[in-house]
């Protein structure tokens, strides 16, 4: 995959410096808020004009401020933007469908995390974006819109690390340690893209929120907790990876809450006997989510139909019918 | 559009399927119970020129090879940015950590993610198509969450086993090709073996030329040993309403409400989920039936049909609900059904454990 269109960075790989100064004044993250609370999000839409519908989502930077010392950001606080074109015409070479034909692309951005991520989409964003469709597809109503398609891009300007950055890996580090963050990345996606698609106004069975939720124990080694009693497992909702030691298993949901039902569930690690409490946990996220969201699109809304209201004042006032007639958005279905 | 999504179904067809796949007991086309699994043929040892191979037939006729090769690499040095005085107090715990733990393996905790390395080749898709990638993903998933695998490729601090497993789906993928492919994956690699080590601590790798002598990357069950690993195993679950099948069909697949793969593997307290991820239904791709009242066909001399506008047609459609025509399935599926589905592969003398025992007793 030689890409020739670019400027590439070293084939090895980068790693960021790490200074002596820096790994004496920055301790390990420690989790602040209770388990039971998520990370506050932020979320807007409307941001980019051109676009059908687009958000955008950051979640907040959870525990202890940064030292006064060093610059470095003790964890990560993801950012995501999310953009929604269509329904529009498919090409007339694409065979005819009866259905909405969604395609999702999730890409980070080369910045993204800790290690640069090359321009090219990899195998781990493309089952990201696996992940989104089989999310959304459950929520959109594609039967309305035959020969149509919808597009739906996620640019990752901030992801979520997998561990803490000067954790040893290798050392004793149990179950898989990579992934953990693409786990909170992906919830994140399945709220913003939720809040394009209503900006874009596709039809949608219910909006969709997505959760994660993760089992994790407080000492380092898998195998102290069968040593030593005193550790136990907790479950978390919305997991920061770097400031945990161990996770023992994770859990991401999307979630339909005035229909009850899950459209995308991924679980992983080892959660044995507790894998339908980690499941309801996750669920619980995704409720706390959505309160976010209705309040988001409530002011979008108001935002949107105020603005309608305004221009069709001054267009009665103005006795402007053709005008009138032409801002009418409104489509005619064939059912 | 995978392949596997184009259904040759008439609504009318796929109504009748779902009907009949929600009665209690459920009647499936072939007339197998919900738990029942479609013979299948398996062999392991194929292929001469690899560690480990094996090669399973559905009698639909869907057919997948996968071989394992196993090559040593020099392992990397890994540097994460720690100075030498971080070195020097891990150096000191991990001293107080070898004393603890002497009756434990020495090797655990050092095998890393990056040795294992699968590849899908699915005929009539590219490397980088969603199924593919998909189902590699899933798969490389459930094999890396067994720290045991990782620890088995370690040999010294210079060097280690890097394993290719690579997958070969000879049919065209008529159905979700998932369950195939992993027990396949599961039989070639209870077969791998990795030639036995001669040489010592540190220095270059040296192996033992009779191959009589190797050693089985899954060691096979041992009297005094309790825990046995074993590779994991990926199995796609279907939810039709309430009803709960195992290894469904392309003809079933196209009705589901729910499909899920779970992957399990086995523990000292039996199975244990390590996997679950939802797969999206190919029953939302196919398109739903007219109703007899929207049917704009003229009929009969003498007959009146009045044409409805478009709003009533929606709101004539979205009442029926699908209950007269099919309708392709919206929302998601319950938690409560999700659960059962989960109980049902893990539980005692569940669907897991059979299909494990089955591949067991799989003759090389």
């Amino acid at each position: 995959m030689n890409d020739r269109r670019r400027i590439n960075p070293p084939p090895g790989g980068t790693t960021p410096p790490a200074f002596l100064h820096s790994t004496k004044a920055t301790n390990r993250p420690v989790r602040t808020r209770p388990a039971n609370l998520p990370r506050s999000i932020f979320l807007q839409t409307g941001l980019v004009p051109s676009a059908s519908g687009s958000a955008y989502l950051e979640l907040q930077s959870s525990s202890s401020p940064p030292s006064k010392i060093s610059l470095i950001p003790t964890s990560s606080s993801p950012k995501i933007t999310c953009t929604v074109h269509g329904p529009r015409p498919l090409p007339r070479s694409a065979p005819f469908s009866s259905t909405l034909v969604l395609s999702t692309h999730v890409k980070f951005a080369p910045f993204a995390t800790r290690a640069r991520r090359g321009y090219v989409r990899d195998a781990s964003e493309r089952d990201l974006g696996v992940h989104l469709e089989t999310a959304l597809r459950g929520v959109i109503l594609g039967e309305r819109w035959p020969k149509s398609g919808v597009e739906v891009v996620i640019t990752v300007l901030e992801g979520e690390e997998d561990a803490w950055w000067a954790d040893d890996r290798g050392e004793g580090s149990g179950a898989a340690n990579a992934g953990w963050g693409m786990m909170s990345v992906l919830a994140a996606c399945i709220t913003a893209a939720s809040a394009a698609l209503v900006d874009a106004g596709i039809d949608c069975v219910d909006m969709i929120t997505g959760g994660v939720a993760a089992i994790v124990r407080s000492t380092g080694h898998a195998a102290d907790a069968t040593v030593n009693g005193g550790s136990r497992s907790v479950v978390v909702l919305d997991p920061c990876p770097s400031e945990h030691e161990y996770i023992q298993a994770a859990c991401v949901v999307g979630y339909l809450r005035a229909r009850d039902e899950v459209t995308e569930l991924w679980m992983r690690g080892d959660a044995g006997p507790e894998s339908e409490s980690l499941l309801d946990q996750a669920v619980q996220a995704a409720i706390l989510a959505r309160t976010v969201l209705s309040e988001t699109m409530r002011e979008a809304a108001l935002l949107k139909f105020d603005k309608q209201a305004a221009e069709l004042n001054s267009d009665n006032a103005t006795g402007d019918a053709t005008r009138r007639k032409a801002k009418s958005k409104d489509v005619a279905m064939t059912g | 559009m995978a392949p596997y999504t184009t259904i040759p179904l008439s609504p009318a067809e796929l109504s009748y399927l779902h009907t009949s796949l929600s009665q209690t007991p459920p009647i499936r086309p072939d007339g197998r119970s919900p738990t029942q699994f479609r013979p299948l043929v398996a062999e392991t040892d194929i292929l001469p020129s690899t560690n480990g191979s094996a090669r399973i037939c559905f009698p639909d006729g869907t057919e997948a090879i996968v071989g394992v090769k196993a090559e040593v690499e020099r392992s990397k040095q890994e540097n994460n940015g720690s100075t030498s005085e971080v070195h020097l107090k891990r150096d000191r715990r991990m001293e107080q950590q070898n004393e603890d733990m002497e009756d434990r393996d020495a090797n655990e905790g050092k095998g890393r993610e990056g040795w294992v390395e699968l590849a899908i080749e699915i005929p009539g898709m590219r490397d980088d198509d969603a199924l593919p990638i998909f189902l590699s993903a899933m798969l490389t998933e459930a094999l890396l969450a067994d720290q045991g695998l990782k620890d088995a490729l370690y040999i010294n601090t210079r060097f280690h086993w890097r394993l290719y497993i690579d997958i070969l789906l000879l049919s065209l993928p008529l159905s979700y090709p998932l369950p195939l492919l992993s027990q396949t994956t599961h039989l070639a690699l209870l077969s791998t073996r990795l030639p036995a080590l001669v040489s010592e601590q540190d220095e270059d790798p040296l192996f033992n030329d009779d191959w009589e002598a190797s050693t089985y990357l899954y060691p096979k069950s041992n009297p005094s040993q309790t825990a046995q690993r074993k590779p994991p195993i990926t199995l796609l679950v279907m939810a039709v309403g309430e009803t709960i099948l195992f290894d469904p069909s392309a003809d079933e697949l196209a009705v589901a409400d729910a499909v899920v793969a779970l992957s399990v593997t086995q523990s000292t307290a039996g199975l244990k989920l390590i996997a679950l991820r939802t797969i999206d239904p190919p029953s939302r791709l196919t398109s739903g039936g007219i109703p007899n009242a929207l049917n704009t066909t003229p009929v009969a001399a003498g007959a009146q049909q009045t044409a409805l506008s478009s709003n009533e047609a929606l709101k004539l459609r979205e009442n029926d609900q699908g209950r007269s025509v099919w309708r392709p399935p919206r929302g998601g599926v319950k938690r409560v059904v999700l659960s059962r589905m989960i109980k049902a592969v893990v539980e005692e003398d569940g669907v897991g454990g059979e299909v494990m025992q089955g591949l067991a007793n799989v003759e090389t």
